[in-house]
């Protein structure tokens, strides 16, 4: 038995032994691993760099109370950034899985279209998902675009839903019934962090609906304009930082239906602004430290 | 001596849906490239394709390019003499520069005059030197829906290649040796991870399947007839058609093990898909608990089908049993180990389907109208909610006043306005590929009469997520007049509507689907008897000018004739697809105040039906002459019959008051069978007039006459079909 944490090892030995740098997941509320900085602006530039990290990932939509046995308001992901991608990569990636004491050959592994794109990132690839009897375990993309800007080299990235592939490993119906490690189950450690979480998410809170509203409204304005007037400052990683808040305020307005489709619109492009403009930055200030 | 040249390009995981286009590309751009190169003007390369392979193979090719003649031209030869007849400075000069004797120049005939010339033969490279340009050209050539950046680069002077997918390795064989290629790899990414691709004599097999050893291995190869063995040792059958076969084949013993059946022919889609996503196809039967056999059987199947790409299995009477059965790339060592981890993803998905279904309908559809509101149809047109109310007065008005059905417009009104409330719903949220279907599904839980909740269920029909057909007799039952109502009012809106909001469909792009929606308008009106038993030849214009009132006039303005000139090419595109030639369809369709979908068919059933008979294709040969002629009538003037004297005008005058009536009661009883062959009975008393008699004379006024009743004889044809247009092309 494969436990949650051991899987984690797993993963970090695995691909620390194949050359990457183990981060640590950012401290701050994101909806995918993607928008850590190690990803979102690692890829930019032509710097080339290999690193991998777990980062929880919140989705304030997703939150199920911690009655859905496959929904989670916040799950984790395993993120492996490969630049430029290594012509091995999906050689790499199989062995990933048999050092997590997968048998290949007993399974049925595949590689399914599937390209993601964050219209909020201003970024797009081309991929898969990888299917692991039919269950994705794996979202596997070669990067084109980030922050609007095209990519060269082109960046792999490989995000493993940890919680789906310890599922399978463990060949549990229910996430919450998980060996998060020895003899703890996923439960323990994380059934009313879902409960409280998802609560919130849907405005179960003690003030009217419109008031929390208002409050997030505020928030995010707060936000936006703290990180606009960081970004002026030319700092780049702190404006990343209340970008990814505005995110995770708008995918709280977005869960409790506090937006209509217009003004949703349009909160989307606002942080796609600020999430290009930091991109952008960040590219020149790359571009001047190589030419030092 | 000619050999054989293969190449497979190594790819990671193509697109199953890209594989049958890539097959077709491979082979004729192949060809193509190969006839370019004048290595072998006739290739007929055979191609293959499989999620991580392009195969293309040429059983005989030359060694060499052919060579080529040019003839290069010098001097005319008025210049390239003097006249002592000794060669011109000039004419000595060009034969220097071709590098040859005076005495080895020819001379040439060109619409300018005789001219010096020089026969250069260009001798042919060797097909060795040749193929990599070939190759070089073919990577190019093939076009992916999407393609994608993955650091590479040619040296054939375009640079970056981009592809469908990174290419892993190059077979390439002229005659059983390597053909030298090199992929190279961009500064920027190019390192010990990241290197060049050069072609060799190497396959490889099955990703995980080996029968000794660890898979995956290179395998060499000198043939095809060695390849394609190779690679069925190695778990890989190239063969689409092998691949689809053994599923097809495969599954059913598997379903009839499980005491049903599949339905292969409603999984024809299916089966075709799921061949492209396996090199060596395998099948694996799961199962689900019995209570989920409670939701309806079109959740269960998009479940299974569309998302999994798993087969329901059915019972002999047609129901759904708690079994799918699924395709894997893989012979399983155990059926279990897999099932078990795809029934986790079933079961994960029914939950929340049965969790749908069972908070759906503690709502109406009447009243999630309101929700509607927050769903946005385009920003100038406003939400769902209004499109709901546009449609359900222009229903109620095309079942009465169009269809003349009065006693359906009510339930067509009904249908139309609760069209589009399961946008509103959970399901719908999560499965979008079911919209319509469900709000059917709904309407029918509460109890709305068939006529209702059909229109809604089949009211994107012909032009569904996945269908293209429309819904069949049988299934439509009593509801089909209700159905023709509201898929038309839909459709009509959003054509209407969107074109006045400024939203056009180019040659480039149609992103909100303009003429893909016309097509689906045009296909109900054009088989409307067969669809509905109401036999009524509607036109485009009535339906498009009404449904562009019913949007608000600040929305923009409306060109009707723009709207009925776009309409009539889809009923062009309509006819061609169903095997009209080009001439007919045109000469259906020539009539330019308005588009009637039925009648042009009809028309061009006629056309089709008479085009043998001689007199008519004489006919139509002097209607040529006959349109062109009445182009020079300046003035427009009542006929004076009684300037017409001459015998053969006066025949023709006669032919045409007899048949006129006749020509005009066939048509107006749509019977263009019997008007075409009233039509064509003109034709001796036609060539006799135009035998005979001059129709361009001095006096004015005969001229007159006799044009106006060319003309008055042209728009009697028109106003059935521009027959000018089926003349044979030798003509």
């Amino acid at each position: 038995m494969v436990t949650l944490q051991q899987l984690i090892f797993k993963l970090s030995e695995f691909w620390t032994s194949r050359g990457c740098l183990l981060q640590q997941p950012l401290d701050i509320e994101m909806g995918a691993g993607t928008m850590h900085p190690e990803t979102f602006l690692r890829v930019l530039g032509s710097a080339h760099w290999n690193v991998a990290y777990v980062q929880p990932s919140r989705r304030p939509a997703d939150g199920r109370f911690g009655e859905n046995p496959n929904r989670l308001f916040k799950h984790q992901q395993f993120q492996v950034i490969l630049k430029p991608a290594p012509d091995e990569v999906q050689q790499l990636y199989l062995q990933s899985l048999e050092a997590c004491g997968i048998d290949l050959r007993a399974h049925d592994v595949r590689f399914e279209e599937d390209n993601w794109e964050s219209p909020t990132l201003g970024a797009w690839g081309i991929g898969w998902q990888v299917l692991f009897d039919g269950q994705e375990i794996t979202q596997f993309t070669y990067f084109q675009q980030a922050g609007g800007i095209d990519l060269s080299p082109v960046s792999v990235e490989l995000t493993y839903g940890i919680e789906r592939f310890a599922m399978a490993l463990q060949d549990v119906d229910n996430v919450f019934d998980l060996e998060w490690g020895a003899g703890i189950s996923y439960r323990e450690v994380r059934h009313r962090d879902e409960v409280e979480q998802s609560k919130y998410a849907f405005g179960q809170v003690d003030m009217p609906a419109a008031e929390l509203n208002a409050l997030h409204r505020a928030l995010f304005d707060q936000y936006y304009s703290l990180a606009e007037a960081l970004l002026r400052s030319g700092l780049v990683l702190p404006a990343l930082d209340y970008c990814l808040k505005c995110s995770h305020v708008f995918n709280l307005l977005d869960a409790s239906g506090g937006i209509g489709v217009t003004e949703r619109m349009a909160y989307i492009l606002r942080v796609r602004h600020l999430a290009v403009a930091i991109a952008k930055k960040w590219v020149g200030e790359d571009k001047e430290k190589e030419n030092l | 001596m000619d050999r054989e040249l293969l190449i497979e390009i190594g790819v990671e995981e193509l697109p199953a849906a890209w594989l049958p286009g890539l097959t077709r590309q491979l082979a004729t751009r192949l060809d193509a490239r190969l006839t370019e190169f004048r290595i072998a003007a006739d290739a007929q390369a055979e191609s293959f394709a499989t999620p991580r392979r392009l195969t293309a193979h040429v059983s005989r090719i030359a060694e060499r390019q052919e060579d080529r003649d040019e003839t290069i031209t010098g001097p005319p030869v008025s210049a390239a003499f003097g006249s002592d007849g000794q060669p011109t400075p000039a004419a000595l000069g060009f034969a220097k520069k071709q590098g040859v004797p005076f005495d080895q120049l020819t001379r040439a005939q060109t619409s300018k005059g005789e001219y010096l010339a020089y026969q250069k033969r260009h001798r042919g490279r060797s097909a060795v030197d040749t193929l990599p340009d070939v190759l070089a050209g073919l990577l190019r050539d093939l076009a992916f829906p999407k393609q994608m950046h993955w650091d590479a680069m040619l040296d054939d002077g375009r640079g970056e290649l981009l592809f469908g997918r990174p290419i892993r390795w190059l077979l390439f064989l002229y005659g059983g040796r390597v053909v030298p290629f090199t992929i190279g790899r961009l500064p920027a990414a190019a390192g010990s991870q990241v290197q060049e691709i050069a072609s060799g004599a190497l396959t490889y097999g099955h990703r995980f399947l080996a029968t000794s050893g660890r898979a995956g291995r290179s395998i060499k190869v000198r043939t095809i007839e060695e390849y394609q063995a190779k690679l069925a040792e190695h778990f890989v059958v190239l063969d689409h058609a092998e691949r689809r076969d053994r599923i097809a084949r495969d599954v059913e013993l598997h379903a009839r093990r499980l005491g049903g059946r599949v339905q292969l022919k409603e999984h024809a889609s299916l089966i075709e898909e799921v061949a492209d996503l396996v090199e060596w196809p395998g099948v694996v039967a799961g199962f689900f608990p019995t209570i989920f056999l409670e939701l309806p059987a079109e959740v269960l199947a998009t479940t299974l089908v569309h998302h999994q790409h798993y087969f329901p299995v059915v019972d002999d009477s047609g129901r759904l049993k708690e079994a799918f059965l699924a395709i894997v790339n893989t012979r399983p060592t155990d059926e279990r180990v897999i099932a078990k981890n795809a029934e986790r993803v079933v079961t994960a998905r029914l939950r929340d389907a049965k969790f749908f279904w069972d908070s759906d309908r503690k709502v109406t559809l009447e009243s999630r109208l309101e929700r509607l509101h927050t769903v946005l149809f385009h920003k100038k047109l406003g939400s769902y909610r209004d499109k709901a109310e546009r449609i359900e007065k222009l229903a109620r008005w095309i079942a009465a006043d169009v269809f003349n059905r009065a006693e359906v417009a009510d339930q067509a009104a009904r249908a139309a306005r609760l069209a589009k409330a399961d946008l509103a719903t959970e399901m719908v949220f999560e499965f979008p590929e079911l919209q319509g279907t469900m709000g059917g599904i709904y309407a029918r839980e509460e109890r709305e009469p068939e006529q209702v909740w059909k229109a809604i269920y089949y009211h994107y029909l012909p032009i569904g997520i996945e269908a293209d057909a429309p819904p069949s007799a049988g299934q439509l039952g009593i509801a089909a007049t209700t159905w023709a109502v509201v898929s038309l009012a839909d459709k009509l809106d959003t054509v209407a509507g969107l074109t006045k909001a400024g939203e056009r469909a180019t040659g480039s792009g149609d992103p909100f689907g303009l003429r893909r929606q016309t097509h689906g308008i045009v296909r109900v009106l054009m088989d409307l008897p067969e669809l509905t038993g109401i036999d009524r030849e509607v036109g485009f214009r009535q339906l498009a000018d009404m449904a562009a009132a019913t949007v608000p006039p600040t929305v923009g303005g409306w060109d009707s004739d723009a709207a009925v000139t776009f309409a009539r090419e889809r009923v062009r595109f309509a006819l061609e697809q169903r095997g009209f030639p080009d001439t007919i369809v045109r000469g259906a369709t020539a009539s330019s105040g308005d588009v009637v979908p039925l009648r042009a068919r009809r028309v061009a059933e006629a056309l089709q039906a008479m085009r043998a008979s001689q007199d008519f294709q004489a006919l139509a040969v002097l209607f040529k002459r006959v349109k062109n002629i009445a182009r020079e009538l300046n003035v427009h003037a009542t006929l004076d019959r009684q300037l017409l004297t001459e015998p053969a005008e006066r025949a023709l005058l006669e032919e045409l008051d007899a048949r006129r009536p006749r020509i005009q009661r066939a048509t107006q009883s749509a019977d263009y069978r019997q008007a075409l062959i009233d039509v064509a009975g003109l034709r001796p008393v036609v060539d006799r007039f135009f035998t005979e008699v001059f129709v361009m004379v001095d006096d004015e006024k005969l001229r007159t006459a006799r044009l106006t009743m060319m003309s008055e004889l042209r728009d009697l044809i028109l106003s059935l079909a521009d027959i000018s247009e089926i003349v044979p092309q030798t003509e």
